[in-house]
């Protein structure tokens, strides 16, 4: 690219009331820049953010900026911390306390502050120069406006806002993430907390085998094999409790890690057991056409896309001419009078004729279209698998409340029958016990599946992709950093 | 079916011929006649053709006949059944007119009879007339000697009885299902000449053995061994009916074995001889005295005895076959302390009950819920308590004053005075012992090793 400068200087040109059109350019311009100067709202555009978070988690999400009540987000902290959690005060809590959230919100202040300053005048610049030789000096200064600046402003300023809003769908998208994330987390924890109590009973089935299994042995009733055998049981259990209880310890860490508790808050509680299976299934209607309409990924691809558009009107606008300034001059040499003028700065397209970055700007626009068919394709896809997988786990739950469970009971209660009889031994009679808090296990299992499931449908419909958890996303941020290229 | 026993019981076996007759009219088949009551019915005095001694089937019946042209006319019907084994436990089977066993027949040394079987089981069958000599063509091996009997169809066997004895029934097609299925019965051949081998009860009954399942109904027809309801006439005490007999009588015992174990037969207080055999009658001379006669598979004794006034067992001597269904591969829990453990089972299992710790007579004393259909182990009340016994038990009661032909359960025995095992409730002194040497210093003291050698 070759910059060509006129230079306009009263040498070339007269200009004898050079002062009178410059006084009214600096009129007009102080107007335009008072006109287009956005400033800083007083929520930061939170507002907005707030109120999609609300419609697709139920929670309020809360900015803890410094200036900001940290006190009483405390105290709220505090009191949420008193009670059993549920899995809406996890989220709550989540939305106070998550240090990865709140910085992901901070986003949003640099995307306001970019807007503002979109809707400002780019500062004139000043340039003086100074050339000395065989005893002369001369001295060039000129003030220069962004002109062109302030013709593209309002196009500018389009596309801020266009970013800026993005940055508020990507804020209530980060929020609906961690209020999934905190949901899932939270099932988990209460599931693997509520496994620990059923390994326990299994190995104290076991432990009974083994310990009657010993003294069974021991007054020669049962051979070393035998006795071993069931000592065998009981090994295992005590293995599988210990796993059990370490998987409680993970996902309780989990979830401290997403409500972004500190060494001091670790005794909170939870639960003893999940929430009871609904009645029913949710039959959600037109799903894919409610992910369409709410999905922040869908409206934030389409915002990109739009914004693209936009910019690719830019740059059709400005390919012959991107950039003019014009500005006041003047000069002073030494030995003569300041003589005073104005300059242009022209950027002429003398090489880059503009088609190239035409062509990447279609290629551009092109792109954030399919990506955001793409994002539209995967949500419908996605809202029918979450569907699925809710469905199934809503039909297993209930299959293993209503099928299994009692199945398992009545087995156990007729082989206490078998037992009274002296038809089986109370090994049997044990290891039956075993097996039935097994089917209570596979209960739990399946009721925290539904609960992760319904999560994930939920999310699926109204807020992102269900697969991934928001904090091991990192393509949200390189979506909208796409989408925003003009 | 109280109507038909009744009916049986007052009408008697001449009735039974003309209601053959009214409800089949002219038609060459004699009525089947039908028995489900699971009890013993009188015996049936001959009132057509030869004259004999009735036997009395154990909780069971004898098939009514109808003279024809001088031949004796029976009519069985193989059919499915439901037999009560004891009250408490109804079992599916397959048997003849409505019970398995099928009912007894009795015939006399030189009838000329002629049995009609129908078949009204799923698949085909044949009756084998175990022990009985007879042309090879009515011995009923199907394949061999026959074609089999299809279901829906009749088959004629017309034979004449070559000689006394007793004898058996049961098919030779499919016979392991069918005969684990309950498909047998006695046949007794009376002597020509009622004098001959005359005694005042004569009883009759089969072993059998089923497998059934705790809390099922219908027999495991594959097990080859390991049965769990021993039983006599397919029923399991205490509801096997006691032998009654009066101080005095010749008693006759005879018993078929068709279970795939021997039973060694043990009657408490009078000895018998054993009188017969699946080849009939045994000289005098050579009759065995016993107190436990072993009736080996697929044979039939006869046993004879003076009876005596007393509750006497009799039962087989299997331990195992006077037990109803139990776990065979339950472990002894015999000096096992299980008091702690059992607390914590019960924490986890809150009906549980501690047994076995003692031995398994806790089972007799404990009354606790079972599965459905099911048996208790050992069952059956005397009146000192628990008999602690079941299958293959049963009790002949000798009385005083039973009057002939009276086979009702007398109750239980009167002891006379003194005859009664009482308890000692004298001192237990400590018997006098001879001083033992006392210890000195040249005494060796053996110091046994401790610790780490509790296991030998």
């Amino acid at each position: 690219m070759m910059k060509t400068r006129i230079m306009a200087t009263r040498a070339e040109m007269r200009a004898p009331h050079s002062m009178r059109p410059l006084k009214r350019l600096a009129a007009a311009g102080a107007a335009l820049f008072l006109a287009g100067c956005a400033t800083v709202s007083p929520d930061g555009g939170f507002g907005t953010v707030q109120q999609l978070t609300k419609e697709r988690t139920g929670q309020t999400a809360t900015w803890q900026r410094p200036d900001a009540q940290a006190d009483s987000a405390k105290a709220r902290v505090d009191e949420l911390l008193q009670q059993p959690l549920t899995a809406d005060s996890a989220v709550e809590l989540a939305f106070l306390n998550n240090k990865g959230l709140q910085a992901s919100f901070s986003e949003l202040g640099i995307a306001e502050s970019d807007l503002v300053r979109a809707g400002r005048l780019r500062n004139p610049s000043f340039t003086f120069g100074r050339l000395s030789g065989n005893g002369a000096v001369e001295i060039d200064r000129s003030i220069l406006f962004d002109v062109l600046g302030l013709l593209t402003m309002p196009l500018a300023k389009q596309v801020e806002q266009a970013r800026f809003e993005q940055a508020q769908l990507q804020a209530a998208f980060e929020a609906v993430g961690v209020a999934a994330d905190t949901r899932r987390a939270y099932f988990s924890a209460v599931a693997a907390q509520e496994l620990v109590k059923y390994f326990g009973q299994v190995k104290e089935a076991a432990q009974a085998s083994s310990e009657l299994a010993r003294r069974m042995a021991h007054t020669g009733n049962f051979s070393k094999l035998t006795q071993m055998r069931e000592q065998a049981f009981y090994a295992d259990a005590t293995a599988q409790l210990a796993r059990a209880q370490h998987q409680a310890v993970a996902e309780r860490e989990r979830l401290t890690r997403l409500l972004g508790l500190g060494s001091d808050q670790l005794n909170f509680k939870l639960p003893e057991r999940l929430p009871e299976l609904p009645k029913s299934a949710v039959e959600p209607k037109d799903a894919e056409q409610t992910a369409m309409d709410k999905r922040l990924d869908v409206l934030m691809a389409k915002r990109s896309a739009d914004a693209v558009a936009k910019s690719l009107g830019l740059t059709k606008a400005t390919r012959v001419v991107n950039v003019l300034n014009f500005g006041y001059a003047n000069r002073s040499q030494t030995g003569e009078a300041r003589s005073n003028g104005y300059l242009i700065e022209l950027e002429l397209p003398l090489f880059d004729f503009g088609v190239a970055r035409l062509l990447r700007a279609e290629a551009t626009y092109m792109q954030a279209v399919n990506r955001t068919a793409q994002v539209a394709i995967n949500a419908q896809s996605e809202v029918r698998e979450s569907y699925s997988a809710y469905r199934t786990a809503f039909d297993l739950a209930q299959h293993y409340r209503d099928e299994v469970v009692p199945l398992r009971k009545r087995i156990s209660e007729e082989n206490l029958l078998r037992y009274n009889g002296m038809l089986i031994s109370v090994f049997e009679l044990l290891a039956d016990s075993r097996e039935q808090v097994s089917s209570i296990t596979g209960y739990v299992e399946a009721l925290r599946d539904f609960w992760v499931t319904d999560t994930n449908l939920q999310t699926a419909l109204t807020g992102r992709s269900p697969d991934a958890s928001a904090t091991e996303r990192p393509s949200a941020k390189a979506a909208l950093a796409a989408g925003g290229a003009h | 079916m109280n109507n038909r026993r009744n009916f049986i019981r007052t009408a008697g076996a001449t009735m039974l011929g003309a209601t053959a007759v009214s409800r089949v009219g002219a038609a060459s088949l004699p009525e089947a006649v039908i028995q489900t009551s699971p009890d013993m019915q009188p015996p049936l005095i001959p009132t057509t053709g030869r004259p004999y001694n009735p036997v009395v089937t154990l909780n069971g019946w004898t098939l009514p006949w109808r003279m024809k042209n001088g031949v004796k006319e029976f009519h069985l019907v193989a059919e499915p059944v439901v037999r009560e084994i004891a009250p408490g436990m109804k079992v599916n089977l397959w048997g003849y007119n409505g019970q398995s066993p099928g009912p007894t027949i009795e015939v006399v040394e030189g009838d000329r009879i002629r049995i009609f079987v129908t078949n009204k089981l799923p698949e085909e069958t044949t009756v084998h007339w175990h022990g009985v000599l007879l042309p090879s063509g009515m011995d009923g091996v199907s394949g061999l000697t026959q074609p089999a009997i299809r279901p829906g169809k009749t088959f004629v066997y017309e034979f004449v009885l070559q000689r006394s004895g007793t004898f058996m029934y049961h098919p030779h097609a499919d016979e392991m299902t069918q005969m684990a299925m309950g498909m047998m019965g006695m046949f007794i051949v009376h002597p020509k000449d009622p004098r001959q081998m005359k005694v005042d009860r004569d009883f009759v009954f089969l072993l059998n053995a089923y497998d059934v399942d705790p809390g099922s109904a219908t027999p495991k027809v594959n097990t080859m061994l390991d049965f769990n309801l021993w039983t006599w006439n397919s029923r399991a005490f205490p509801g096997i009916d006691p032998l009654v007999a009066r101080t005095g009588d010749r008693v006759r015992i005879r018993m078929g074995n068709l279970t795939m174990t021997s039973h060694p037969i043990h009657l408490h207080g009078p000895h018998f001889e054993v009188t017969g055999t699946d080849g009939g009658w045994i000289p005098k001379t050579a009759r065995w005295p016993e107190v436990t006669t072993d009736v080996a598979v697929g044979r039939m004794r006869a046993i004879e005895f003076d009876a005596l006034a007393g509750d006497w067992a009799f039962h087989c001597h299997k331990a195992h076959h006077t037990m109803n269904a139990m776990g065979h591969d339950v472990p002894t829990m015999i000096g096992v302390d299980q008091k702690d453990v059992a607390d914590k089972v019960r924490k986890l299992i809150p009906d549980y009950m501690v047994m076995g710790e003692r031995g398994m007579a806790d089972m007799g004393e404990m009354e606790m819920p079972l599965p459905d259909n099911t048996l208790p182990m050992m069952t059956g009340q005397g009146p000192f308590g628990a008999i602690g016994m079941g299958g293959m038990f049963s009790v002949v009661k000798v009385r005083d004053d039973v009057k002939p032909g009276d086979y009702k359960d007398p109750g239980w025995y009167k002891h006379p005075a003194k005859t009664l095992a009482y308890e000692y409730t004298g001192g237990l002194p400590n018997p006098a012992r001879a001083a033992g040497p006392t210890a000195d210093k040249t005494t060796l003291i053996v110091r046994k090793p401790m610790g780490g050698h509790e296991g030998h």
